[in-house]
């Protein structure tokens, strides 16, 4: 499953590591938006298989942040 | 007993057992409750009047001349709810699986109707397989009436469509058009069209529960107002809603006896919005701590939830509020987020429920993909919503409130009778750095260090510019004040604002993008 941000901004951080298990609704990323830090939040369980992005990266809503199993 | 009083009550009889044991069973191990156990939970005990059990079809076509359909599979009547009265319309699965034939719509067309004329609000309880195809023109023209009657009631009573089964093609149709929609997680599904007939036209193999549900139409369409777990809760929720609106759009929302007292100071909200301006925070704890007993009814909690929309009570009123999230997407205001808000702020503006609008948002989405969305007609309802409504509005600016969005959240010249700002609050055209960027271009280009120019600039704007005060001096805001004042100043604000009425020219309805 990919996690992808809502909107267009810039990565601040990665808040967990590969391996990780996380639960739905659970903030893993910042990126900065529209003058606002914007969390990225989980869209259901999982743990985290792979990390996309580094910190500083423009992401968008097609842009896979990371992908969990 | 008279020989006709017997025949009476066995046909009376006949008709409560509905489809038939089987049938019944069947619809309870789908875990629903029957048609009729929903309308005798709904209503006051003994209060509901049932008209119409004897209403046939009249289709002798494809078998149906021998085909006894019970109340003609819906089962329609009037009775209080909380002690006012209400009309409702409820399919019954177990006979012919609710499917809406001619007089099956007939029934909950003229029970619309009457609704309208009586001024009460219509709940229907959608649980059906379809339209009864078997009696061709017949059914489709009675989708005609039914959508007529709503839709001519729509803004003359509140109109309430439950999804406690499947409603699929014109069975969808009518409850979306309905003003709030109510969806019951596993048993509830609602679409243009069911997974066969998306198989056999489009070759897509797709499930109910994906295409039609939850997913679906809570969180992904916006057709779907409030979620809940069963037949039960959907009720009861229901029931809650209705209390917090009047019976027809000629009254105002019942006012309760205030509890909560209306001048309660909320110290925990001074202090509460962070510091650092791209922190987030989450609107529902201000929310939570200014209305009535913390008490907050919220609609469309799962779609565009960077913008909140709900009822709520302040000193016993019921009220519409919009409020800004902060926690999702930076409190930004997309296509769906400025949906979500005219909708609802055009509701509340129909039925006389003053509007209270809390900004902390940062701007329109800007960009490609909500450009090419078409963010700019989709900001323009909220536009029109607020700058139609003649309710009362109170507009508090907690934080944020920059260009389009202070417009488009309801500022004092696009709607607002009363605008209240913490001291948090910057309110301006746009965000020092963009200006400084703009206004002071030339000047930092060439000047020999851009960066500690530019830095000058934007602390010299944000000084000048980045505080409620520029606003309140031009009367823009009507008063800065402490966050923990602020349920003294809403509750005031609507006591003041109570008798409100506005005079316009006639003009049929604006022209609203759409």
């Amino acid at each position: 499953m990919n996690v992808n941000a809502p909107m267009v901004g810039k990565l601040v951080s990665v808040d967990v590591k590969v391996g990780d298990a996380v639960k739905k609704n659970d903030a893993v990323a910042t990126i900065e938006a529209m003058k606002m830090f914007v969390k990225i939040y989980v869209p259901a369980d999982g743990t985290v298989k792979e990390i996309k992005v580094t910190p500083g990266d423009v992401i968008n809503p097609d842009t896979v942040i990371m992908v969990l199993e | 007993m008279r020989k006709i009083y017997e025949e009476l009550a066995r046909k009376k009889e006949q008709i409560s057992r509905m489809g038939g044991e089987k049938a019944v069973a069947n619809q309870k191990k789908a875990g629903k409750w029957t048609a009729r156990e929903r309308i005798e939970y709904f209503f006051d005990p003994g209060t509901f009047t049932e008209i119409g059990p004897f209403v046939r079809h009249r289709i002798t076509a494809f078998g149906m001349a021998d085909k006894d359909v019970p109340a003609e599979g819906v089962v329609v009547g009037y009775g209080k709810v909380n002690g006012r009265m209400v009309m409702a319309a409820a399919e019954d699965y177990t006979s012919m699986a609710g499917t809406f034939g001619e007089y099956h719509g007939k029934k909950f067309a003229t029970a619309i109707d009457m609704a309208k004329e009586m001024g009460i609000p219509f709940v229907g309880m959608n649980d059906s397989g379809g339209a009864r195809l078997q009696e061709g023109m017949d059914t489709l023209e009675a989708y005609a009436w039914i959508f007529k009657s709503q839709n001519l009631a729509s803004g003359i009573i509140p109109q309430i469509a439950l999804l406690m089964g499947p409603c699929l093609g014109g069975q969808a149709y009518h409850p979306v058009m309905q003003d709030f929609v109510f969806q019951c997680r596993k048993t509830g599904f609602m679409g243009i069209a069911g997974p066969a007939f998306v198989k056999t036209q489009l070759g897509i193999e797709i499930d109910l529960e994906t295409l039609c549900g939850i997913q679906a139409h809570a969180v992904k369409s916006g057709c779907t107002h409030v979620v809940v777990e069963d037949d039960k809760d959907c009720l009861d929720r229901t029931k809650e809603l209705l209390n917090f609106l009047p019976q027809n759009n000629k009254e105002k929302p019942e006012r309760l006896p205030a509890t909560d007292d209306p001048n309660r100071l909320v110290p925990e909200l001074d202090g509460l919005v962070p510091e650092h301006s791209l922190m987030p925070y989450d609107m529902h704890d201000i929310l939570y701590k200014i209305v009535d007993g913390g008490y907050f009814y919220e609609i469309m909690r799962d779609f565009a939830p960077n913008v909140i929309v709900g009822f709520a009570r302040f000193n016993g009123r019921s009220v519409g509020v919009v409020a800004s999230q902060p926690n999702w997407m930076g409190g930004v205001i997309d296509c769906n987020a400025a949906d979500k808000v005219a909708r609802f702020v055009r509701f509340c503006d129909l039925f006389n429920i003053p509007l209270v609008n809390i900004h902390d948002t940062p701007a329109f989405m800007i960009g490609p993909y909500e450009e090419h969305k078409g963010i700019l007609r989709h900001g323009a309802k909220m536009l029109y919503a607020y700058i139609d409504a003649t309710v009362p509005k109170v507009t508090l600016i907690i934080r944020k409130s920059f260009a389009g969005a202070y417009l488009g959240m309801c500022c004092k010249d696009t709607g607002a009778d009363l605008v209240f700002a913490w001291p948090e609050a910057t309110v301006t055209i746009v965000g020092a750095e963009t200006a400084a960027s703009v206004i002071f271009a030339k000047e930092i280009k060439n000047a020999e260090n851009p960066e500690e120019v530019k830095a000058k600039r934007i602390q010299e704007y944000r000084d000048l510019y980045e505080n409620p005060y520029r606003a309140a001096e031009r009367g823009y805001i009507d008063n800065v004040i402490m966050p923990n004042e602020t349920r003294k100043y809403i509750c005031g604000a609507l006591d003041m604002l109570e008798n409100k009425t506005v005079a316009r020219p006639w003009r049929k309805h604006s022209n609203i993008n759409l």
